[in-house]
């Protein structure tokens, strides 16, 4: 990039119609982290920004950090919750690379974004459309010198050594794997398979890693990669969701897993007709961070065949069953036990753990520091005292009392997914 | 005894010399209001005076003069009290303070700091800039504290060798980049001729905004939590 005028400038200018079809069929993806790069400016324009950066946020609440597109809807698979599906009777778009990579420059110049996300139906073969996404995230970062952050969605059944090339330009990629079992992909999504989803994600993992241990010049997805599951248009529970969940974070060393509760855009006998609860989505949300952060296994969260409870967070609702481990005892307790108590997030167990060595901290200190003891109060002693209700069922009773009155204040302070508190609790 | 200063780091390290041994101090900048009847001293800033108080507080803890100018930057009714009682208490002990969170007034400093910071991080994703027709970029906003400086470095190393101006239109002060060098400048008005398709860029990014969004899901509460509605004057999109 530099300040002389291009000439072809407005040539590419991509149409209003084609930006709203390319943006409508790419939204209900629920990835939109640009963390975890620290990609440098090498002459160009843009770089990373490690902890991730929210540049807006939509009346549904979610934020914007990159420009969420489609390079084209044209698509010859046919998976049933998808409005892009061959058989369905939309308006067929295709953009071209320089159009997308302009309308990134210039989003990206402005500030209204922190880099791209990529995707694309599968527009004529796997092959030809993953070839189109190459080329596409090729030119942005070699002609249009662009460093800022590119998270491409990959084509699955396409070419190997193209998925290979894509990753040397993209930060992070994902595979979504969508529906938990083989049983329900191959109902919904007939044309994909677990393996056509699992091999690229495999793949990658490999090469990343032979890259970093020889240290080889250049990038290789240092956003490493992500996935996404539908909840809600097929039958599985939560116990299945997450022993999924946690096989992929052990497994294959994913950064993350999205959730994205099912909206019905499209009508079929095999979907169900209505949307699916996101209160459902939070809770998935919130076992997923126990999982990651706070040292959980999916076993002690839910079992196998259940859900989770809706009434109270996976917290609580372990504590609840766990009663006899508590009170602990906030002057002594180790971090990974402050961190299971309910109510008591990262933020305020790390206050607790520094406060501590200076003082034996009192229910008066703890509310100085404005460490919440609604919830708390019922699973601590400080200094010896308690405070909470003393049996199972008038703890449950005041929680869940609680909850309902706050129920609104929660959501939004926990289905924060993307913001300061990622870079607190160190998500990458 | 109230203590007037002008709100700059050497007024206020000669405050606090001043200030240090009254039990009753009350450290006030700034254009607040003051109340009739309290008696009051005007602080002139002295240098040396400023040299020595900061000379013993380096001493003291390392890293509070950095901690200072975070406060002071402040938006926040009560900066001036927050900081002198900070301070009070790092001298009083003789060493850092920083961790003592069950301290009122270190809680209060580190609240204050973490908000200041804050906006700084919202800054780099809410800042919203628009071309000129030299094809410089030009950004103006209102934060509550007084940030335009802090935020520009990130977009130097982001955006350089394109030149830009950060203008925080309330404070009426630039940041500026000029291509080579970084100054702050008082900045009233800036006078502004956009680019041929700055405008068609604009009107993108808000059919990108109303596309992206999910209507059958809103929540606005949320929304309005995470870019709280006084920012939204300079977002095209809003
Ligand atoms: S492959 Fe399936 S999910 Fe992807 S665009 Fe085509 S129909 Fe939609």
């Amino acid at each position: 990039m530099t300040n002389a005028p291009r000439a072809w400038y407005n040539m590419v200018m991509i149409d209003a119609e084609k930006l709203k079809v390319l943006t409508e069929s790419a939204k209900y993806d629920v990835s939109c982290s640009s963390s975890g790069s620290a990609r440098k400016n090498e002459g160009g324009i843009g770089n990373g920004y490690i902890a991730g950066c929210c540049h807006s946020f939509t009346p549904d609440g979610r934020c914007i950090s990159l420009l969420k597109i489609l390079l084209s809807n044209d698509c010859i698979f046919n998976c049933k919750y998808c409005m892009s599906r061959s058989d369905a009777d939309v308006p067929r778009m295709t953009a071209t690379p320089e159009e997308i990579c302009e309308l990134t420059i210039d989003f990206y110049k402005r500030n209204y974004i922190e880099g791209l996300f990529l995707s694309s139906a599968v527009v004529k073969s796997p092959d030809f459309a993953m070839e189109q996404l190459l080329l596409t995230v090729k030119k942005l970062r070699t002609e249009y010198k662009f460093c800022g952050y590119i998270h491409l969605k990959g084509i699955p059944r396409a070419d190997p050594l193209l998925v290979h090339e894509a990753a040397k330009y993209a930060d992070r990629m994902s595979y979504n794997i969508e529906l938990p079992t083989e049983k329900s992909l191959k109902l919904l999504a007939p044309q994909k398979s677990r393996e056509s989803l699992l091999l690229p994600m495999k793949q990658l993992q490999r090469e990343r890693k032979i890259f970093c241990e020889e240290k080889r010049k250049g990038h290789f997805l240092p956003a490493g990669q992500t996935t996404q599951l539908i909840v809600g248009a097929s039958p599985e529970p939560d116990g299945q969701i997450l022993r999924l969940t946690q096989g992929l974070y052990r497994q294959t060393g994913l950064k993350r897993v999205y959730y994205s509760s099912y909206v019905p855009v499209v009508h079929d006998p095999l979907l169900p007709e209505t949307a699916a609860g996101s209160m459902r989505e939070h809770r998935l949300y919130q076992a997923d961070w126990l999982l990651r952060f706070y040292g959980f296994d999916a076993e002690e969260i839910v079992e196998d065949d259940g859900n989770l409870s809706l009434d109270f967070d996976p917290k609580c609702a372990w504590a609840l069953r766990n009663l006899q481990l508590f009170p602990v005892e906030v002057n002594r307790a180790p971090l990974e036990v402050l961190l299971r108590v309910p109510g008591i997030g990262a933020r305020s167990a790390y206050r607790i753990m520094e406060a501590r060595k200076y003082t034996r901290l009192t229910f008066e200190d703890l509310k100085k520091m404005r460490v919440v003891l609604k919830r708390a109060r019922h699973f601590i002693t400080a200094n010896g005292k308690f405070f909470g209700a003393e049996s199972k069922k008038s703890i449950r009773g005041a929680i869940t009392a609680g909850e309902k009155r706050e129920g609104a204040v929660q959501l939004s302070l926990f289905s924060d997914r993307e913001t300061a508190l990622s870079a607190l609790t160190g998500e990458l | 005894m109230i203590y007037f200063y002008d709100g700059t780091k050497e007024a206020f390290l000669t405050a606090f010399l001043l200030a240090y041994p009254d039990e009753e101090a009350v450290l006030v900048s700034g254009t607040r209001q003051l109340s009739v009847g309290q008696s009051t001293v005007f602080v002139r800033s002295d240098p040396d005076r400023a040299r020595r108080a900061e000379a013993r507080l380096k001493e003291l803890d390392r890293d509070g003069l950095k901690e200072l100018d975070l406060l002071l930057r402040s938006g926040q009714e009560d900066r001036d009290t927050v900081a002198f009682e900070y301070f009070r208490l790092i001298a009083a002990r003789g060493c850092p303070v920083r961790k003592m969170l069950a301290e009122d007034a270190v809680f209060a400093a580190m609240e204050c700091i973490r908000r200041v910071e804050f906006e700084v991080h919202r800054f780099h994703g809410f800042l919203r800039f628009m071309e000129s027709a030299s094809g410089a970029l030009y950004a103006p906003f209102a934060p509550d504290n007084d940030i335009c400086d802090l935020i520009l470095p990130h977009f130097r190393t982001r955006l350089a060798p394109l030149p830009f101006v950060i203008h925080d239109v309330g404070r009426k002060k630039a940041a500026v980049f000029d291509g080579d060098h970084v100054f702050t400048a008082p900045l009233e008005k800036a006078e502004l001729a956009l680019s041929s398709d700055e405008e068609g860029w604009q009107e993108l990014w808000k059919h990108y905004y109303k596309s992206v969004n999910i209507p059958s899901r809103e929540r606005l509460k949320q929304m309005r939590g995470y870019m709280p509605v006084r920012y939204w004057k300079f977002m095209p999109e809003k």
